[in-house]
This record gives C-alpha cells, structure tokens and sequence, in this order.
C-alpha cells in the first residue's frame, strides 16, 4: 500500500498514516511518502504504539520514504 | 554535469548554498553592527534562534496539541526545558537591572503584564488558531524559511489578526486590560523565592506530562550507535548530529533557553509579535486602514501593539535573522523544499487560524514566545494563565481539526 502525503504538515501525515496501518492487509507493506521531517518523529510513535516496525530512507532533498510492516505478523511467521 | 570530479569533493548544490548564506549574512552582520553594536549581536541571536528552531523542529503548537491529540510529551518536555534554563537566567539578569523587586513596578523588558480577561481570551484564541493553522507565530517563520508555502499565508493571516486587533485595541485597554493588576513573583518572593517557586512549578509541568503520556507509552530519541571509530569518523558523527541529523527537543529546547538569556542581557527578552504588529499596522496604514493611536501600550512592556519607528529595530532583526537562520540551517542539512499543500482546505486553515493568532496575541501581548517562552521565566504568573488559555484553545483545536479530512 503507498501513500503520499507530501505538501502536508502536522498532524495529518501521522493521522492519515495511522489510519493507513490500522486498515492495512495482513502481510502487505505500507510506504509512506513525507516531505515534514517531523512526521518521522509522530510517525515512528504510532508505528511503535501500532507494533509496526519502521525504516525510513532520504529519498531526494526534503524528502523521506518510510516503510511500515506489522510485527506481530512477522512474529507469528516466523 | 559534475563527473570530472572526485566523487568525495562533489559538494551537493544545498550544501553549497547555506554556506554561500552563511557567508552573505556575515557580510550582514558586520554592516548593521556599524550602525549600532545591539544590532549585530541581535542579527547573530535572530539567525541562532532560527537555527536552533529548525535543527529541533521546535513547535510550540505540536508541544500543546500532540500532548492533547496524542498523548505525546517529547517536544512539551524540551519547551519546559527551555524555560527552566532561562527561568535562572532571567533571575540573575532581573536582579543586576533591579536589585530591589519591591522597589519599582517591573523589572525592565520583563514580560509581566496585567492579568485580564484579555489574556485568557488571547490565548484561548491564539491556542485555536495555532492548532488549525499548523504552527504557531515562532513555527511559522521557521517554516517560511524551510520552504512551507502554507507558513506564508499563515504570517499572512497573523499581520491580518494584528491589524483588526489593533483597532479595537483601545476598547480593550480601557475596559479590561488596564485596570488588571501585574503579579510578578519576584515582588513578594524576592529573586530566589520567584525563580525556586518557577522551577518548582515547571517540574510540576514536566511530571503532569509524564502522567498524561504514561497509558499511551512514550517513545525516546534513537541512541547513537556506539563503538570504537576513527578521529575522522568521530568528526563527520559529531557534523552530523550537528548540521544534518535533528537534535532531541530537549536539546533544541535548552539552547533557545540559553539564546534567550543571552538575548534579555543583550536587551530585551526573545520576542517576535510587537514587531509583526508594527510591519502589519505600516501595511494598513499605505492602504488607508491606519490603527488609531494605541493607549497605554508605552506603559506595556512584552510585546505591545506597535505603529511607527525606525526601519532598522531589534524586533526586525531577530525575526528576520530567524527566518534566514531557519532557511541556512535547511540548506546545510539538504532539507530545503518548496512544499505545496494540494488540498485547497488547508490554505483556509492557514489564514484563517493565522488572522485568530494574531488577534489572540494583541489581547495576550504576546504569542507562544512572549506570552508564555518568555514570561514564565520573567517571573510572572500572566505566562501560567497564557499556558492554561492556549491549553483549553488547542484543544477546541484540535476537535474542529478532527472535522477537516
């Protein structure tokens, strides 16, 4: 699942991605597109509060990639 | 377009750009402080207060409505922080300039001013306008200088809010803010009392902060990878966590205590609205929409309403100094970006909690910098009604946000 949330700042990023992982299929990864720095911050806390697993990556100048992926179902996989 | 040079020399075009600011507004400094000493020192404390802004991502409007909306404390935690560093150097500066607090009504420049039902309301509107707006006054102009185009409109929105306030202003100083009495701690307590009572209270804050984001769990800063590494790889950590990482809240929150502190002994204490309301009331005025002239606001220290004086002004300085400061600081760590909201709603979120702001911090004299960054640590219990007004208006905020996709 992708979702871009580019051009919007605080708190819609990490609102709109909390949604995104709350509804996200088992097993499916989520990628978010941000360009707020801050939204790495408020992210990571809804991803850790979710127990979703994070990583985020530059992608281009003020511009960040993040990956979600659930970890309870990476547990249970394992 | 660059491959004749050594991949390790190749400087990226932002790099390149923040140091070529950087050297521009030396050239800055070095030309006002011909014009007055205090001009420069503030054009450095203007740029260091963007920096710092920017390097933390320092919102007071985030530390308000992500406790409320979130349950999350970290960038509450560094404002508090802020306020405890300048709180003990406010104290010591407040006692060289007035030895005696019960001698004279206020310490010079101290943001203490009367505690009125224009203050609550302010900040009631004020903590409405920065949650819909998506930053406060300080937030947005750092955010101007990073490339926000909605920060704009919001500064827009604030020079709007200050005009308006300032034509009712007269109404308001008459009827409510004038007979309101001042209650500055340093007057009954003395400076030692005043600045324990201060610490005591702001460490009060620090653990309700705690207990709010306790049930949620709170998530800490990534520590540093840890081992042995080289001098060079010890230098490039040290520039990165510098210039190109973000620092903690707590960090950010610390050096703008000690920028302010710096800033009252150099002059006046960090404030940015008066100055807005003299650029805006100036606007209003080319356009036949002058303020009448404003009441009580010589007797007013913080940051009165304004009409008139100088080009050059310590206020002009630090608030443009913060915006430049903000835009080097996102150059150095590549963050520059035009950014263009594409849903047309929040443009009207930005003007319209802008014009709320600004009219908010003409009643409250002050925004989240005046009214409440600098008063706490001024000693004076109006900072404390502030702080409990932009609460109780954050959270309005934040449940008409929750009505806007």
């Amino acid at each position: 699942m992708f979702l871009d949330v580019r051009g919007e700042i605080c708190p819609y990023p990490m609102k709109k991605a909390m949604e995104a992982m709350q509804s996200l299929p088992e097993g499916e990864e989520l990628e978010v597109l941000v360009d707020h720095p801050p939204a790495i911050d408020t992210i990571r806390m809804a991803a850790v509060r979710l127990g979703f697993a994070m990583t985020v990556e530059a992608a281009g100048s003020g511009e960040w990639r993040i990956r979600l992926r659930r970890q309870a179902q990476e547990v249970s996989s394992r | 377009m660059i491959e004749g040079i050594p991949r390790r020399l190749r400087v990226h075009p932002q790099t390149a750009a923040g140091l070529a600011l950087l050297a521009g507004l030396s050239a800055v400094v070095a030309v006002v402080s011909r014009t007055d000493g205090q001009f420069g020192i503030f054009a450095v404390l203007g740029v260091g207060f963007g920096m710092a802004l920017q390097r933390s991502r320092f919102c007071i409007n985030s530390a308000f409505r992500d406790l409320i909306q979130f349950r999350s404390g970290r960038t509450m935690k560094g404002v508090i922080v802020g306020m405890a560093v300048a709180t003990v150097g406010f104290g010591l500066h407040m006692y060289t300039l007035m030895p005696n607090p019960w001698l004279g009504p206020v310490a010079p420049e101290a943001h203490a001013v009367p505690l009125s039902a224009a203050l609550v309301i302010g900040g009631v509107l004020f903590g409405t306008g920065m949650v819909l707006a998506g930053g406060c006054t300080s937030g947005s102009l750092y955010r101007m200088g990073e490339g926000y185009v909605a920060s704009w409109v919001s500064l827009g929105g604030i020079l709007v809010g200050l005009v308006l306030v300032s034509h009712s202003w007269n109404w308001w100083w008459d009827r409510v803010i004038r007979p309101a009495p001042v209650v500055w701690f340093p007057r009954t307590l003395g400076y030692g009392g005043a600045v324990l009572l201060t610490l005591g209270l702001l460490l009060a804050a620090y653990l309700l902060v705690l207990w709010v984001e306790s049930p949620g769990g709170s998530v800490g800063d990534v520590p540093p990878p840890a081992g042995a590494r080289t001098f060079p790889e010890a230098v490039r950590a040290l520039a990165e966590a510098v210039v190109g990482r973000g620092w903690p809240a707590t960090v950010g929150g610390a050096v703008l205590g000690g920028l302010n502190v710096l800033s009252y002994t150099a002059h006046m204490p960090w404030r940015i609205v008066g100055e807005l309301s003299r650029w805006a009331n100036a606007a209003a005025g080319l356009v036949g929409l002058a303020p009448p002239a404003l009441e009580g606001v010589d007797e007013l220290s913080a940051c009165a309403l304004t009409v008139g004086g100088g080009v050059l002004t310590h206020g002009l300085l630090l608030n443009a100094g913060l915006v430049a400061g903000s835009l080097t600081a996102s150059l150095l760590a590549r963050e520059f970006k035009v950014r263009i909201p594409r849903a047309p709603a929040r443009y009207v979120q930005s003007l319209g909690g802008g014009v709320l702001m600004g009219y908010g911090a003409g009643l409250a004299l002050g925004c989240t910098v005046g009214a409440f960054f600098s008063a706490i640590p001024s000693l004076a219990l109006n900072g404390w009604v502030f702080a409990a007004s932009l609460a109780l208006g954050a959270w309005a905020g934040v449940r008409l946000l929750e009505k806007i996709p």
